[in-house]
């Protein structure tokens, strides 16, 4: 795991807001989201359903389904420029070529009627101007790279003919072929075997190593996060809740639903009676409540919870909170505050 | 894919035989006794007697009826009653013919028909999507000898672009085709813009679109290929409903194809030819919706592992 | 704790014909099941834990009869149940009952949840007619439902809710064994902790017991009693919870339980990581079925399949690499 280096950021989203106009309403599905990603490192995006977090990443690529999405507010600034202003033409440049992104499920992402061959070089003739033969033979190197056996067999398949792991390593293939410097992968390995997944992983650390991209990973496990990721930014009904370290996620965690997450984990190394859940169930985007989103679900839950969004404020070194609980307004009435992490 | 062209060969001989037997019962009960419309009107009954022993209509039904698969697999049609000739003779002067204007309004079925099933799909809800799918909703409803008619006023007889009837030229084959065509392409138009809002919505469009490719490229490269596997089966069965569709249409621009021969001899109790006629034409649709199939294959080629 | 048989499979295959060539013969078979042999006790929860294709999915469905076994025997309570005939196997159904991974599928969009309770009450008659409405607010009241909930139809309700209303529909039946097919998958986790408790829960007040199918061994470890490891449709590894994770025989079990991204060890631990990918179920490899995979193959492993061999009271496994 790459060490946190304190780099220059190479993407930075504020307060970034997404929303869609249905017949049902307007859903805030990306209510204010804040966070950096550095040079080098794999920043986690940690969240359930009904979060936000896949629409964070569509968003910071411009692939919102417009109608009835839309960015209605905030900034992706990107080597400088902001991407929400970018235009079509700029941002199909960056596509592919300098952000990449692998999604959820390598059994449909891929197009059925086109070999995977094709699949690769499409990319690498686009954006770097290599012809036909050239494309195709870096084209077999990707994946090559990404740990196909015999790639120059495998290129001229369709996708239907390799297994979920396979068509997984080759959305990677696509995406590395350009040597981009942000990698978002949108749960990448959810849908794969468990003994595949691991591989996956390896995998996408290695390339990390081999060519110093930033990566952001978005996933609801927190398993995944520990292994991987350098930092970690929690997500809720649409906004960022909690940023830190993942050596912090686990010990030090002081939102009450991150705390919540973590202990609803069945562990490997203990027994356990019950499961803490946590009650009740994500709020409806086209319906949030006043105040903190989380408050009725929270166990701490104060008056001002209910009434005001707190703010995601600093609250130790590369450590932010939205909670009310860690501001001087707090009188709130419960001094027992569950302790972060290992369960009671 | 061989062993699968081998199966569909062989499925054909039974359906093959099933079109004969059909045509052959249809045409033991249509009124009128072909001896007697051939004897003419004031013959005596020997006359007809002995025309009927001629033809060989005296024999029993299933004598005939083998009789005649017999013949028809040496590539003997029989000889038409109406005009002597044999049956073969007959339909194979007509038909290229035909199958130039099927082949004319398959292109403009097809080309017309995606054409605006594409602008309706990639410009959905808008003024251009209404206005096609009306005018789909319109080629789908009106006859075609409606159509042909309408056509043949305006363009031939009040506009002179195009000669009223006949053929030859290409001139000639530009309003029989439209109005061959039309409910064709107005059917192909629905359902390309069906499947291709479909495949619009799937996830690798979406990977498409991550990789920074030009809207043209994706509907035109990724989408389409998709969206056409459907269209293709429906292309398939529209050919043999155009092949149907010849009847009326070589009729109203005096076209002499298989069509017009077919209707002819129906009129005419003309047995032979009526039979013939509709098992060539059979043939040949079978044929075509195997070549759609063997396409349909190939463009989607996790179904040929079967 | 006397141990009672509830369900006895022996010798189970379920082999699914695969059709080619001219003559649409049957020219080979996926082997989702191959000879799989065990038990399961009245009151435990037995987990069955693999990856794609290793048939459990498959062995649960057989165990319902819902596909016809190709070979092997099931009882339940010691009757033979694939020589029942149609209208007494309908009778058992009563006695084994499945909750399904979809919370979305399962369900009839055009039912209320009163309809499909009293469907369940009905075909099984399970209570005279003038007590099913008592019945359903009771059930829904076990499984965390509010009265008002009867009259919604399942779009209106969240994937945990659904599922909810999966197991009172279950439970509706009075069943003695409740087969979960990856009941939890598809629900986020601090649902998926809820719908948990909730089963332990029943599981104690109704004495139920549970064939747990699944695939994510966190959970198994808290639901289980007993877990049973498969791979390509053969049992490789059996036994108490305790004995299996504490001390894991099988090489593919040992992988598994390394593969798993563990928030508690953050130091490096050894990880196995698994070469290649899983082998198709319609060719398997020659000899031990793992053997393509395993890091520790010998020439031995490639001969011949080994069999299930016990290593302790309540431990087997089918390896030869593990002396006995």
């Amino acid at each position: 795991m790459l060490k946190q280096q304190q780099n220059e950021p190479v993407l930075e989203v504020r307060n970034l807001q997404t929303h869609f106009f249905t017949d049902e309403g307007v859903s805030k599905a990306v209510n204010g989201v804040d966070f950096v990603l550095h040079k080098g490192e794999t920043l986690g995006l940690v969240g359930e359903s009904g979060s936000g977090k896949s629409i964070t990443s569509l968003s910071i690529l411009q692939l919102i389904a417009s109608p009835p999405g839309r960015i209605v507010g905030g900034e992706v600034l990107f080597k400088g420029k902001d991407l929400v202003k970018a235009t079509d033409k700029d941002m199909r440049a960056i596509r592919g070529n300098q952000i990449s992104v692998i999604f959820q499920e390598p059994m449909t992402s891929l197009n059925p009627v086109y070999t995977v061959g094709e699949q690769i070089a499409e990319v690498l003739r686009l954006h770097q101007n290599l012809g036909r033969k050239e494309a195709w033979a870096k084209a077999v190197d990707m994946l090559r790279l990404v740990g196909i056996p015999s790639p120059e067999k495998r290129a001229k398949q369709e996708p239907f003919q390799l297994s979920g792991g396979m068509r997984q390593r080759v959305m990677i293939a696509i995406a590395m072929a350009c040597n981009p410097e942000v990698l978002i992968a949108d749960e990448p390995t959810t849908a794969l075997d468990v003994t595949i997944q691991a591989q996956i992983l390896e995998l996408m650390k290695e390339l990390q190593q081999q060519l110093g991209m930033s990566i952001m990973i978005i996933t609801h496990d927190l398993g995944v996060v520990s292994e991987t990721c350098d930092r970690v930014a929690v997500m809720y009904a649409g906004k960022i809740v909690e940023q830190l370290s993942a050596d912090q996620l686990f010990t030090d965690a002081k939102h009450p639903y991150t705390q919540g997450l973590i202990n609803s984990l069945p562990r490997l190394d203990q027994e356990q009676e019950e499961l803490q859940a946590i009650q009740g169930h994500v709020p409806s985007p086209y319906q949030m409540p006043a105040g903190c989103a989380f408050a009725p679900r929270c166990p701490h839950a104060g008056d001002i919870c209910h009434t005001a969004m707190p703010e995601l404020l600093q609250h130790d070194t590369d450590h932010e909170v939205r909670c009310w609980i860690y501001t001087p307004e707090w009188q709130g009435n419960d001094s027992t505050m569950m302790k972060a992490g290992n369960a009671s | 894919m061989t062993v699968f062209i081998i199966r569909r060969l062989l499925q054909t001989i039974p359906v093959l035989l099933g079109v004969i037997l059909v045509v052959f019962i249809i045409m033991q009960f249509v009124p009128g006794d072909p001896a007697v419309l051939l004897a003419g009107d004031g013959a005596t009954a020997e006359t007809v007697a002995r025309i009927r022993h001629q033809l060989g209509l005296d024999q029993p039904v299933l004598v005939q009826y083998v009789q005649y698969v017999g013949h028809v697999l040496q590539g003997d049609l029989g000889i038409s009653i109406r005009s002597q000739l044999p049956v073969m003779k007959e339909i194979m002067t007509r038909l290229p013919i035909t199958i130039e204007l099927a082949i004319a309004s398959i292109f403009i079925t097809i080309i017309l028909g995606m054409l605006a099933g594409i602008i309706s799909a990639t410009k959905q809800y808008s003024a251009s999507d209404f206005s096609i799918m009306i005018l789909a909703l319109l080629g789908v409803s009106l006859p075609s000898f409606c159509l042909g008619l309408m056509l043949m006023y305006f363009f031939s007889v009040k506009m002179h672009l195009f000669p009223v009837t006949g053929w030859g030229t290409w001139k000639h084959m530009v309003l029989p085709a439209i109005t061959l065509g039309a409910s064709g392409a107005a059917i192909v138009a629905r359902m390309t813009r069906s499947s291709m809002l479909d495949v619009i919505r799937q996830d690798y469009i979406r990977t498409a679109k991550a990789k920074g490719l030009k809207p043209n490229i994706i509907v035109y490269k990724h989408a389409l290929k998709n969206a056409l596997i459907p269209v293709i089966t429906v292309v398939g069965l529209q050919f043999g409903i155009l092949l149907g569709g010849t009847v009326l249409v070589e009729s109203v621009f005096a076209i002499n194809g298989l069509g017009r021969l077919i209707v002819e001899a129906i009129r005419m109790r003309d047995l032979p030819v009526v039979q013939g006629g509709v098992l060539v034409a059979s043939i040949i649709f079978v044929l075509v919706n195997l070549g759609v199939d063997i396409l349909y294959r190939s463009f989607n080629k996790r179904i040929s592992l079967d | 704790m006397t141990k009672n048989a509830l369900v006895e499979v022996q010798h189970l295959k379920q082999y699914f014909p695969i059709k080619g060539g001219i003559w649409e013969r049957t020219v080979n078979h996926v082997k989702a099941v191959d000879d799989v042999s065990f038990t399961i006790y009245e009151g435990e929860t037995l987990s069955i834990v693999g990856e794609s294709g290793c048939g459990k999915s498959t062995t649960g469905r057989a165990i319902l009869r819902l596909d016809e076994p190709t070979a092997g025997e099931i009882r339940f309570q010691d009757l033979d149940i694939l020589k029942l005939n149609k209208h007494d196997l309908r009778m058992l159904r009563k006695d084994m009952q499945v909750i399904f991974q979809d919370p979305f599928a399962s369900l009839n969009p055009r039912q209320t949840v009163r309809q499909i309770l009293n469907e369940a009450l009905t075909i099984q008659q399970v209570v005279p007619k003038e007590q099913r409405s008592a019945r359903i607010e009771e059930l829904l009241a076990h499984v965390g439902l509010r009265p008002d909930h009867a009259d919604r139809y399942p779009h209106e309700f969240s994937g945990g809710q659904r599922q909810r209303i999966g197991i009172a529909r279950t439970l509706a039946v009075n069943p003695k064994l409740i087969v979960c097919d990856e009941a939890v998958s598809a629900l986020d986790v601090s649902i998926q902790a809820q719908v948990l408790n909730l089963l332990k829960k029943l599981q104690a007040q109704y004495k139920l017991t549970y064939l747990f199918i699944s695939h994510d061994l966190g959970v198994v470890r808290h639901i289980s009693d007993r877990v049973m490891v498969m791979y390509l449709g053969k049992i490789v590894e059996i036994g108490d919870k305790k004995s299996l994770f504490e001390n894991p025989q099988h090489p593919y079990t040992k992988a598994l339980l390394s593969a798993i991204p563990r928030p508690e060890q953050k130091d490096k631990r050894e990880r196995i990581i698994l070469k290649g990918d899983i082998p198709s179920p319609i060719d398997p490899p020659e000899g031990c079925r793992f053997s393509t995979r395993c890091p520790f193959v010998t020439e031995a492993c490639k001969q011949a399949d080994p069999a299930l061999r016990a290593i302790s009271e309540d431990h087997q496994v089918a390896c030869h690499l593990v002396n006995i």
